[in-house]
Order: C-alpha cells, then structure tokens, then sequence
C-alpha cells in the first residue's frame, strides 16, 4: 500500500532545538530558591547500619538539612513494595542511599557529605544468583514474602527467592521422551549498564500547598505520579511530574527509582525544589543495571530435526530489590523458547535477591539474555544432528499457524521470519568465507530473533489532538522522546492519519502529568503500535467531529460526507465542501452564530486481549511480535584474540517503514550496544560487592573507532494493531548480535563459548588453550 | 578567593567573580547559564563538554576557569546566526545523527574546532576528532555522515 507521508525521511521535530543547545534536559533546569542533593553510598555491599553521626556534617557551610532513612516508614514499588527511598536499619548494594545532605550548592553538598560518619557490622555479601538461591544463604530481606506484591508473583519466604516463575506447555519435561538427540548448556548474560550518555536525575519539590511537583529524566511519569501519592498520601491529583528532553534511556530510566530517593529527601525542605543528578559513577552503581541472567537450557528434537521439547533454568541474579527485576525474569524465561515451535515447554525462572544494585530495564528485557542461550543452543544441536544449523531453525520457526511457549498462534500478521532469513542466507551465506590467512582467523554465525512485547493489564497509551483555526494540528501524547524518535512517528503518523502534511503538524516537547494524556510508560518497543494505533483512533474520531460540524452547515445526513484533509465534502459533488480551517472552532456562520463542536478529540489504545496467564503461564501476551534475522561476520586476531566484527547484518519485519533514516538508526544503535555487551561490557564486581569500573574509561562501551559496517533490511508484512501495519523494532537489533558472535567464533576456530563478553583477553586464553589440547 | 576573570564568550566581552579554580564547565552551565554545554562523565572521557577555546575543541570539564583569562571561547549557543545554522549544525541535524541529542553539543564544537581551522581535513583526521565522543544511540555512522557533509558545505562556503 502506498502511504503520502509513511516511508520517508523526514527530519527529527527535535532536531534543531538539540543540534543548537536549546533543549532542556533535566539537569539543564532552574527553578529560583533550588537546592542541591548529594547522596552517602555505603562501604559495604551488606551491613547492619549501627549508627550514622551527621553532627559535623550539619555545620558546614551552606547545609540545609542532612537526611537519613531514620522513621522511614513506607516501602514503594509497582511489583514488589520492597523498595525503600533510603537504607533503613541496613544497607543491601553498594551504591545504596545511606544519607543525603541538602545545601545551596552541589560543591558545599558534597563537602559535607564527607563529614557523615556511618559506623556498620557487615554481613554476607552474595553477587550470583546461585549462590544467594543456596539453602542456609543470609537473607537479604528477611521480610521477604511479607512485602505487598502483585496477586501473580510467587516469593519464597526464609529464601531468598523473591519468585518463581513456571510456564509449561504440552506434556513439559515429559516431552523430552519424544526426543531423539538432547543437547544441553548453560550460559551467562552477565550484569552490565545502560550507561546512557546523560547520568539519570530528578528535582523534587514539595510545595507550601501541599502539592508535590517533579521533574526527572524518566520515562514513566505517570508512575512516579501515582507511586508519590500513594507514599505521601496525597490525591494522585496533587502530584504533577514533567519530563523534560531525555539524553538517552535504553531501559533504565524506566520505573520509579531514583524520584522516590529524591522525594524523601527533599520531604524534609518543604518549599524548596531539591535537585539531584547522578555522577557518572553513581550512574553505574546506584541507578538500575543491566542482565545478570544465567540460564540452564536443554532442548530435544527428532532426528530429522524437529523440535520437541525445551526446558530451561533461568537464575536471575535481580539484585537488593526485586521490583523492577521481576519481570525481566519473566520475559526470559518464556521467550527462551526463542523464534521456535516447541511442542513441550517446561520453563522455569528464578529472581534472586543478590547484593548487588538492583536490576532494571535494559533494552531487550529479557530477550537477549536468552536467546544467547537459543540461538548458541541451535548451533550445537545442529552439530549433533549433522545439519546445516540454517535449515535446522527454518524446520521450527514460529511461522503462522505454529504456537508460541505461551500458548498463542502465530498470525501472518506476525510478520515473516523465513523471508527475513532466507534473506540474511543469500546475503551472508551465499559466498564463501575468506580462507583463515597469517593474521586472522575469520568465521560467520546466524542467530533468528523473536520479541514478544510487555504489557499489563492498564498498559494503554493516549492521544490527544486538536485542529487550530488555519487548519494546522497540536498533538499531545504522553510518551517519552528518550532518542529513538517517538516526536518523529508522532507527526508522520498524525499526518497519514489527518491527511494534513507533516509540516502542519506540532508534536509535543515535554510531557506534564497535569496536561498530557495518559501513558502506562514508553517502554517494550511499543510506542509506535500502541501509541500510533491511538494516534489513528483519535484521528477517526476528530475527523467525525469535523464530519458532524460540515453535516450541520451542508445541511446533508454525515455518511454523505468525505474528508480530505482540506475539506468536508459531499461525495457525490464535491464543490458542495467546506473547509476544514473553517470547522476547527465549530463553525461560525456569517451573523456570528457557532454550530457544531471545537475540532479535539482523544483517545487511547492498548494491546488487543492481553491478559494474565493461567497457573501454567499459559495465555495471550498480547499478540504482537516482531521477528527478524541476523548473522554476524568476523575476525579473530591471532595474535591479540581480538574480535573484530567486519560486517553484521539484520533483516527485521517491520511491518511498515514509518522513516527510514530514522529506522535504520534505530537498529545501528542496538546492534553497536549488543556489540559492546558480546565483546567488552561487564560491570566488573568483586566478591564483596563493590563495583571496579563505575566509570566510562573502565567500562567500556563502543566509541568510533569500534563501530561497525552494517547491512540493514526491513520487509513489510503488515501488522494488525500497529498503524498502517507498523510495529515495533527499538529494542529487536540488540538480541542478535551475542549468539550471532559466538556462533562466528565456534565456525572460525572451533571453540564454543557460553558466556560474555569474549573480551581479546578471554579469546587468547582459548586459543592458548585449544593450541594445548592440539 | 573569588577572583574576576574576563574573557569573551559567543562574541559577547564577560567577567565573572568566582574560584579560579572553579571548572569552566560549572562557571558555563551555572554562572552563565549556557546550559547547551553538557556534563555526561566524572573524568573527561564521553567528550560532550567540549567547547572551543581560541580556536581549539577543548573538554570544559577538567579546566579552572583561570586559565581562561583573555580567551575567545565559544559554546553551542553561539553558532547559529538567529535562525541560520551553522553548516555543521545543519549537517548533524539532517543526517541522522541526533538521537537522543546529549552528545550532540559536544560533537559540533568538536567538528567546529577541526573543520574551521582546517577545512580540508583527511577523512582520518575527521575521524579521530569523533573518537573523542562517546554516543551510545547512533553506532557513530549517522555521525560520521553529518561530519562529511558539513565539510562539504564549508568547503562550498568558502
């Protein structure tokens, strides 16, 4: 189908204001009488608080108030109310809050900080979910299982288990009997950052009126609305939060975390904002980290090569709190399945309290961290079986008509993996690949990916839009522009939608709880299919306002009415018209009386029959996938054991192309990111819990000189929520890149990993050691 | 302590009475409220500080203000003329490298630095200016495009 203004380029809304300075992030804010925060982080990962003397601290200079989490009473969180806006009585990560001191500078703030004595008794400290998860392990919560959690999750009490997750499909492990071959593996997708280039932050302001104001660079205000009413027991009314401009998200930004910190600080100063953004290395140590996720995976299939059975372990390393970690576990464990048809499913998922900062969104949620596990595991079926490992995962794809780990059929709407994989073969596969030479190694590997997207039950996103008086539109979402390019679907979407040219269209900047429509959160690659399905709606909707006002004025029943974008037209004579400038305020006859309705409308749109799974995780998740294909091209170095990706390609099934610059950028950047996660990231944590590399010059993450060459595809099987067949694709390009590396590195030199990153360190270790089994 | 230090910021003669230790950064972002100049790391590694200072991309954020006594400094804000953009900016606001926009200010001064010094840059040169910047959205090609592109039009320009 041919769409005016879908599948072109058109520039970033937001491009100008960012490229001259001008857009406002949260740190960029000032409000007159702000103060400044600075946050005690604990000496110890795990410790009883003995005693904390904040008396020197008092006196010096500009200091305001030193808080601690004294009378603390309440706990927080969406999933789990397990968090604390402050350490209580004991401190369970190392980048904790333990106290806070609040002056008229961030300088005089962080003096005084230094003052504050803790005195602590440590306690076991546990850095791996298989070890927290051991009989007779130190609690982390010794209050677990008494928290308020969501009606589905499952604590242990006396464990530390925060849940279980279980899904079985068919006859479960029982099914492996129907198995030929069986392989098995365990693989670790270790704790790594979002590490987004603008630290996280957030003001907090409790004002004279009783009303509580917040600023923060999250993706979630509605969140943090109704989570700060219900600490501070004020109506959800009382509280307004405004997102400014956001330098960067890929998951972490999402939930409440940091504004509650803030929030209880700056409860202790009414009438003034209180400001705090994270340094760079509380950034890595005290806002959500990444993954963490080890997973036992087995899987059977026939000699021919179809899949029968798969069970998998997944251990969840979810650190001090579980809220946000929860249902990364989740996502995990049932999309371990991958893109693949198992007849029998047995799946299992542990989050675990850990001593180590509490795990978050990062983009993929669950996805990457295993189908690392799927996609090696196909590899080494493929080997057992004696075939191509190509043809091996077309014989199972989750292609239409086949069901899902959850139980939900596969539509064609789902989009066209064998297409997307075909694709990748002919590009990839087709040719021979280069003889190994003096200096390198070189190898190829595939990996096929599935999303599944992340819903709940009130997970909707609204639109609000209205018809100026020449004709022009404002449009009003409540989604978070964190870079990906939301402002940009927003308005080419409008457009298509309206029939009125991008040009026409503002879309908004900043989100305000007080004036935007509602939004769940602008997370799980949804936006584009939820949000421009409420775009649409909301269009219809608008244009039947526009249709009812004309009706009036061409004195005609409104099915005899056509809309163009410029006019409101009798279909049969479209001279009979009137403009659509002319309806935007109702429409004004010539003595001054006004007919008809001012031209808004809104609405809201969420996934179609979500709903909870039943007691063997079996249901509808909301039947929206996107699948895609990968593969990876590389070079060993023989003498350092550097890894150096000299090509990788991604064909995903978008649907529709809404912007093809902007698409295209969209998978670079998660391809570049699942890169670094493969081959160099890892927060680098000691046995005690503290982090080694809380900064951008020991963490590494990729910088020019590591970018890679890469062939980008998109084909377009229309989807059936998403407007004009448009669905998600943000977060897809990070799960390929992992097992497509490894399984590269396996066809170079013969060696299976099972774990990352391959750093050049790890892969000449390797090699040494394969020259020593030679 | 506080001492006054003048120099001349986006075309503009200022002093300020403050620490001469006091990081350019803060003196930028807090005493002058040019907020375009953004903080993203503790050490001077993401590189999306960096303003120009006589000339010269320069990370603001581990420089005392003193040594800018006398300089002719230059931040984001004082690129475009009203609504006309500099070509640099131009270029990095079409090509696609603006995601999320943060490393964004730090990537144009860069350039600016390199490209109006010395406008016929090798591609190499080009490319070590952007490693100094750290961007976590775009996986640097969209980047490096408006790079190429902006020098095309300040080749043109000239």
């Amino acid at each position: 189908m041919k769409f005016k203004y879908l599948g072109k380029s058109y520039n970033r809304p937001d491009a100008i204001s960012k490229v001259t300075g001008k857009a406002v992030y949260l740190d960029d804010i000032r409000i007159p009488g702000m103060l400044h925060a600075a946050i005690l982080r604990p000496e110890y990962a795990h410790a009883e608080i003995v005693r904390i003397d904040k008396t020197e601290a008092e006196k010096m200079p500009g200091v305001v108030k030193v808080v601690t989490g004294e009378n603390c009473h309440y706990h927080y969180g969406d999933n789990f109310k397990d968090l604390v806006p402050m350490a209580v009585k004991k401190v369970r990560y190392i980048g904790e809050p333990v106290a806070a001191v609040i002056a008229e500078t961030l300088a005089q703030a962080e003096a005084a900080l230094e003052k504050i004595k803790v005195e602590y008794k440590p306690l076991p400290v546990y850095i791996d979910a298989r070890d927290a998860m051991k009989p007779g392990a130190a609690l982390v919560h010794e209050e677990n299982g008494e928290y308020w959690h969501l009606p589905t999750l499952k604590p242990t009490p006396g464990t530390n288990i925060a849940h279980t997750y279980h899904l079985k499909k068919g006859k479960g492990v029982d099914g492996f009997k129907d198995a030929d071959v069986i392989v098995e593996g365990e693989f670790n997708y270790p704790l790594g950052s979002c590490a987004a280039i603008e630290p996280h932050g957030s003001i907090v302001w409790f004002k004279e009126d009783k009303t509580i104001e917040v600023w923060s660079s999250s993706i979630c205000p509605f969140i943090i609305r109704d989570d700060l009413a219900h600490s501070y027991g004020v109506p959800v009314s009382d509280v307004r939060v405004r997102i400014p401009d956001i330098g960067g998200c890929f998951g972490y930004k999402s939930d409440i975390t940091v504004e509650q910190t803030v929030a209880w600080i700056a409860s202790f100063v009414p009438g003034h904002p209180v400001k705090w953004v994270a340094s760079r290395k509380e950034d890595f140590t005290s806002t959500l980290v990444a993954h963490g996720i080890r997973s036992r995976m087995k899987i059977g299939a026939r000699k021919d090569g179809k899949l029968v059975a798969i069970q998998n372990e997944v251990l969840h390393t979810g650190g001090a709190y579980a809220d946000t970690a929860v249902n990364i576990t989740i996502a995990a464990t049932h999309n371990s399945a991958g893109p693949y048809e198992f007849e029998h499913c047995d799946l299992t998922g542990y989050t675990v309290y850990t001593n180590t900062p509490p795990v978050g969104a990062y983009r993929g949620y669950g996805h990457q961290e295993a189908q690392i596990a799927t996609e090696r595991m196909m590899d080494l079926l493929a080997r057992k079986l004696n075939m191509d490992p190509i043809k091996l995962r077309e014989m199972n794809y989750l292609v239409e008509g086949k069901v899902n780990a959850l139980g939900e059929k596969m539509w064609k709407s789902h989009g066209d993996l064998m297409t997307c994989s075909n694709m990748v073969k002919e590009k990839v596969f087709s040719k021979p690949k280069p003889a190994e030479d003096e200096n390198y190694y070189y190898g190829r590997g595939f990996a096929a990916v599935m999303k599944s997207p992340k819903g709940a039950p009130f997970s909707t996103k609204s639109c609000y839009m209205k018809i100026n008086i020449d004709g022009s539109i404002s449009v009003s979402m409540g989604g978070a522009e964190v870079g990906q390019g939301l402002r940009t679907v927003v308005q080419q979407v409008t457009a298509e939608a309206l029939k009125i040219a991008p040009e026409r269209v503002r879309v908004y900047t900043e989100i305000d709880t007080q004036y935007s429509p509602y939004e769940w959160q602008t997370i799980g690659s949804m936006f584009t299919t939820q949000g421009g399905r409420a775009i649409v709606r909301a269009a219809d909707k608008l244009i039947a306002v526009l249709k009812n006002t004309a009706a009036q004025v061409l004195k005609t029943d409104v099915d005899y009415l056509e809309y163009d974008g410029d006019y409101v037209y009798l279909r049969n004579d479209p001279d009979i018209r009137v403009a659509v400038a002319d309806l935007s305020r109702g429409y004004i006859t010539s003595d001054g009386i006004t007919i008809g309705e001012y031209a808004h409308a809104v609405s809201d749109a969420r996934l179609p029959r979500y709903a909870n799974p039943d007691e063997n995780g079996q249901g509808s998740l909301g039947v929206n996938y996107t699948f895609g294909a990968t593969a990876a091209e590389i070079r060993i170095e023989k003498k350092t054991g550097k890894i150096i990706v000299d090509k990788f390609t991604s064909v995903f099934d978008v649907g529709q192309i809404i912007n093809p610059k902007q698409i295209r950028g969209s998978v670079m950047g998660g391809v570049t990111m699942a890169v670094g996660a493969a081959l160099y990231e890892k927060l680098d944590i000691s046995e005690d819990g503290k982090i080694n590399n809380p900064q951008l010059f020991k963490y590494h993450i990729p910088t020019y000189k590591e970018a890679i060459p890469m062939d980008i595809e998109f084909i377009e099987t229309p989807d059936a929520v998403g407007p004009f067949g448009a669905r998600g694709v943000g977060e897809h390009s990070v799960i390929g890149p992992a097992p497509a590396i490894m399984n590269a590195i396996r066809d170079a030199v013969g060696i299976d990993f099972f774990e990352i990153p391959i750093t050049p360190d790890v892969m000449k270790k390797a090699l040494e050691a394969r020259q020593e089994v030679k | 302590m506080a001492e006054k230090i003048t120099f001349t910021i986006n075309g503009k003669l200022t002093t300020v009475e403050v620490d001469p230790e006091m990081l350019v950064i803060d003196v930028i972002r807090d005493v002058l409220n040019l907020t375009g100049t953004k903080r993203g790391c503790d050490n001077s590694v993401c590189g999306t500080c960096t303003i120009v200072v006589n000339g010269k991309a320069t990370k603001s954020c581990n420089m005392p203000i003193k040594k800018l006594a006398g300089a002719e400094v230059l931040t984001v804000e004082g690129l475009a003329k009203g609504t006309e953009l500099h070509p640099i900016q131009k270029a990095i606001s079409e090509s696609g490298a603006i995601q999320c926009g943060f490393c964004t200010p730090g990537i144009v001064m860069e350039l600016y630095g390199l490209l109006e010094e010395k406008p016929d840059a090798a591609q190499s040169e080009i490319e070590n200016a952007l490693s100094k910047h750290l961007c976590r959205c775009t996986g640097y090609e969209p980047i490096r495009d408006g790079a190429l592109m902006a020098q095309k039009l300040i080749k043109e320009r000239k």
